[in-house]
């Protein structure tokens, strides 16, 4: 049945893989190629087209070349890793991310920008496929703006997150991966919504999301509470951002600091993780958020430095 | 996922001016979770002689007490302590024996050995898990940032480094490979071999 | 009477289509003040042999933009080839260079048209913005894409990368009290940490070596080229009398 429906839908990733097929042997030159409309430039036709493998099934091609935890020896590797986390509280919404990316055990990058400046009043969080966040939420963005310009108002979180999960779920099978939170501020307040690459989308308080996450929510569920004052719930998110990285090896470097209020988003800072953990965030040597700061002069294994010095 | 990655860590060793460095990192993970900061993969075999074991740290244990009854009967046979190459050789047998079921340790040596004149020479050498020796006159690696110390090494490294500049370049080595690798880091300590002393010192480095 | 255990049965055997294979070689970009070097070495290998020992990997795009790339050779000159076909189209239609931020989005774009059945190549691209600051883009094979100071990229991106976090970003070290580390570096320091780098990478990894290929690319009367001229080999490859300048430094590398 399943099958039968499959082969007369339009909308099925084995019709679209049709589709997209058949375009590539047309060989990809539209007219708005040769102007300043640059690839974007087959906007008005809808969905950007797709060169794909022609192989019978190019789904377990693309696997095949690109998944590294399948195999970790594969060519092909799409960076992984990540800690990303957003809440929302009464100042508005705070999102923070960490910038490292892992391609297995090699630290590829220490200066990602996780958190994508959609628009003024919009952010959404990247984990997973580095391309895919980038890419779809930059298109996210140019949606957007076309909503503003047919409706004459902004679009909603809502609506935002909505265009982007059916996009992706348009893709469901065919090795999008992406986890990743759409918060912004609209006529409802703040608003935080979860979307990723399996088609799921929930609207909620507070997120994380990442190899990092676990660790994340530790810190963030303890100090998590409605009523934070701003300068608590920007401390809130890079402390739990600071516990991801220091734990999960494949998060780290730097956490990014963005706080959205009424107004649109503002980007608070860039802080290293290494100078959190020695001098915390006032640059105070010992002031850190670091275990033998917290721990010092508690058990004889770790004593205080009077002790030591007289020993 | 590689066994020899399953708890992370990595080790160096340099060659200087009559003197011998040789440093690891503190991390001990359990794949991406990281457990320890002060988890030691240097270990004293005699007042001249330091080994390093990077790789599965169940192994490390078990190796570092079979290397230290060895070398106790080795000191009560001969009456005397055991010179840096003999106990690279010792822990390449040591190795050898369990060809088809290795320790997955990479052990990293470094001493300095007594020249018939009276003097001091520097040694280093390094092995695989089932004991092939590696005598290199620069520098040797281990761990699962070994290409990454090498890349920064080979570019740091020059002979007859002071035992302050051998410090400081392995110092630098180390730390800036760890930190492009994801198993390892979470702290370095370093060590350099005098004629006269042996310094240890914990570095500040990265924790995340 | 057959012996039918004898006869060796029909096992299914599977074929998968492979058209990736690996051909080595390392790529690396540094971003000045006012100048971005772009180098590659020319070795070009499939498994532990070499095909040839000059294999360009680094190309000139415009007089202000210099792309790199790595990986699959075949996919990497196909891939060249596409972008500089749209930067012609781009030049007919606008009858100017397109800006390098552009050139960074549109591989984007081509990177991640080709997201289900990727080009496997690795991407820098170096150059001038057109603010006139050194610039370096590197892409990941879908496409994502980020503007740094420093990349490496390829067979021996983990032994060059670490040694150009020190030298470069000075990382692990702490400037003398009183003083502090330069934001940018000049052209003369530049050119010997890229040469270093290579020497590094060619001792220690099997698919680096034989040439090495540095392009120089300096903005509008940048005065970058005082106190290089000791180096040898450069020429001149500018195209345009725009003022943007593009050289090329070519020197050997061991081939064991």
């Amino acid at each position: 049945m399943n099958s039968l429906a499959e082969k007369y839908s339009t909308t099925s990733p084995l019709s679209k893989l049709r589709k997209a097929q058949q375009l590539a042997e047309d060989e990809e030159l539209s007219d708005a190629m040769w102007g300043s409309s640059a690839g974007f430039g087959s906007l008005a036709k809808g969905i950007p087209s797709f060169t794909v493998a022609p192989v019978p099934d190019p789904a377990a091609f693309l696997r095949l070349h690109t998944d590294d935890h399948a195999d970790p020896n594969c060519r092909i590797k799409i960076q992984h890793g990540t800690t990303t986390l957003a809440f929302r509280y009464k100042g508005g919404v705070i999102v923070a991310v960490d910038s490292r990316a892992t391609a297995g055990s090699y630290v590829a990058s220490g200066t990602v920008k996780k958190v994508i400046e959609i628009n003024p009043y919009l952010l959404g969080t990247m984990a997973g496929g580095a391309a895919d966040c980038q890419y779809w939420e930059t298109y996210l963005g140019m949606h957007c703006r076309l909503h503003e310009l047919r409706n004459r108002e902004r679009i909603s979180v809502s609506a935002a997150s909505k265009y982007l999960s059916n996009l992706v779920y348009s893709y469901k099978g065919m090795g999008l991966s992406m986890g990743t939170m759409i918060c912004g501020w609209d006529k409802t307040g703040p608003c935080i919504f979860y979307v990723d690459s399996d088609g799921t989308r929930l609207k909620g308080d507070l997120f994380s999301v990442g190899s990092g996450s676990t660790f994340a929510y530790g810190v963030l569920d303890q100090g998590y509470h409605w009523d934070l004052t701003d300068e608590e719930a920007q401390e809130l998110g890079r402390r739990s951002i600071y516990a991801a990285g220091h734990r999960d090896a494949f998060s780290g470097n730097t956490c990014n600091l963005y706080h959205v209020k009424q107004d649109g988003w503002h980007f608070i800072g860039n802080y290293d993780l290494s100078k959190l953990h020695y001098e915390g965030p006032n640059n105070v040597a010992g002031q850190g958020y670091g275990y033998d700061v917290r721990t010092e002069g508690r058990t004889s294994a770790n004593p205080p430095p009077a002790a030591t010095a007289t020993a | 996922m590689s066994i020899m990655e399953y708890n992370g860590g990595s080790v160096v060793a340099m060659v200087g001016k009559d003197c011998v460095a040789i440093a690891s990192d503190l991390r001990l993970g359990n794949q991406a979770l990281g457990i320890s900061s002060n988890f030691q993969k240097i270990f004293p075999v005699t007042d001249r002689i330091y080994v390093g074991l990077p790789g599965l740290a169940t192994d490390l244990s078990t190796l570092r007490e079979r290397f230290r009854f060895r070398v106790n009967m080795y000191t009560i046979k001969e009456e005397r302590e055991i010179e840096p190459e003999t106990f690279a050789r010792l822990v390449s047998s040591t190795l050898y024996e369990h060809r088809f079921g290795p320790y997955f340790i990479e052990p990293v040596i470094a001493g300095l050995s007594k020249t018939p004149s009276g003097g001091v020479e520097p040694f280093i050498a390094a092995t695989d898990l089932i004991g092939c020796l590696n005598f290199a006159k620069d520098f040797v690696v281990a761990g699962t940032a070994s290409a990454k110390i090498f890349g920064v090494a080979e570019g740091l490294w020059e002979p007859n480094l002071e035992p302050e500049d051998l410090f400081e370049t392995i110092s630098q080595t180390l730390m800036n490979a760890v930190d492009r690798d994801a198993f390892s880091g979470w702290g370095c300590m370093v060590h350099v071999i005098t004629k006269d002393r042996v310094i240890t010192r914990t570095l500040k480095a990265r924790m995340d | 009477m057959l012996d039918m255990h004898s006869v060796p049965q029909q096992q299914p055997q599977g074929r998968q289509f492979n058209p990736y294979t690996e051909n080595g070689g390392t790529i690396l970009a540094i971003a000045g003040a006012d100048f971005s070097v772009i180098a590659g070495d020319t070795r070009q290998s499939e498994g532990y042999s070499i095909q040839t020992r000059y294999a360009p990997k680094v190309f000139r795009l415009t007089d202000k933009a210099v792309l790199a790339v790595n990986g699959f050779a075949a996919d990497g000159n196909m891939f060249v080839k596409k972008v500089r076909q749209r930067l012609e189209w781009y030049r007919h239609a606008h009858a100017k260079d397109m800006p390098i931020r552009a050139i960074a989005r549109l591989i984007q774009t081509m990177l991640y048209a080709r997201r289900f059945f990727p080009y496997y190549v690795y991407n820098i691209l170096g150059g001038i913005e057109e603010d006139g600051t050194g610039a370096v883009y590197s892409f990941d094979p879908v496409g994502s894409y980020e503007r740094e100071t420093c990349r490496a990229a390829g067979a021996a991106q983990s032994l060059v990368q670490p040694f150009l976090d020190n030298q470069i970003y000075f990382k692990n070290q702490t400037p003398a009290a009183g003083t502090s580390f330069p934001s940018h570096l000049p052209l003369s320091t530049v050119l010997s940490l890229v040469i270093d780098s290579f020497t590094s990478a060619t001792e220690r990894h099997i698919e680096v070596g034989d040439g090495l290929e540095m392009y120089v690319v300096l903005a509008r009367e940048s005065t970058a080229l005082q106190g290089v001229e000791g180096i040898g080999g450069v020429q001149e490859i500018t195209m345009t009398e725009e003022g943007h300048r593009v050289f090329v430094i070519r020197r050997e590398l061991k081939k064991d």
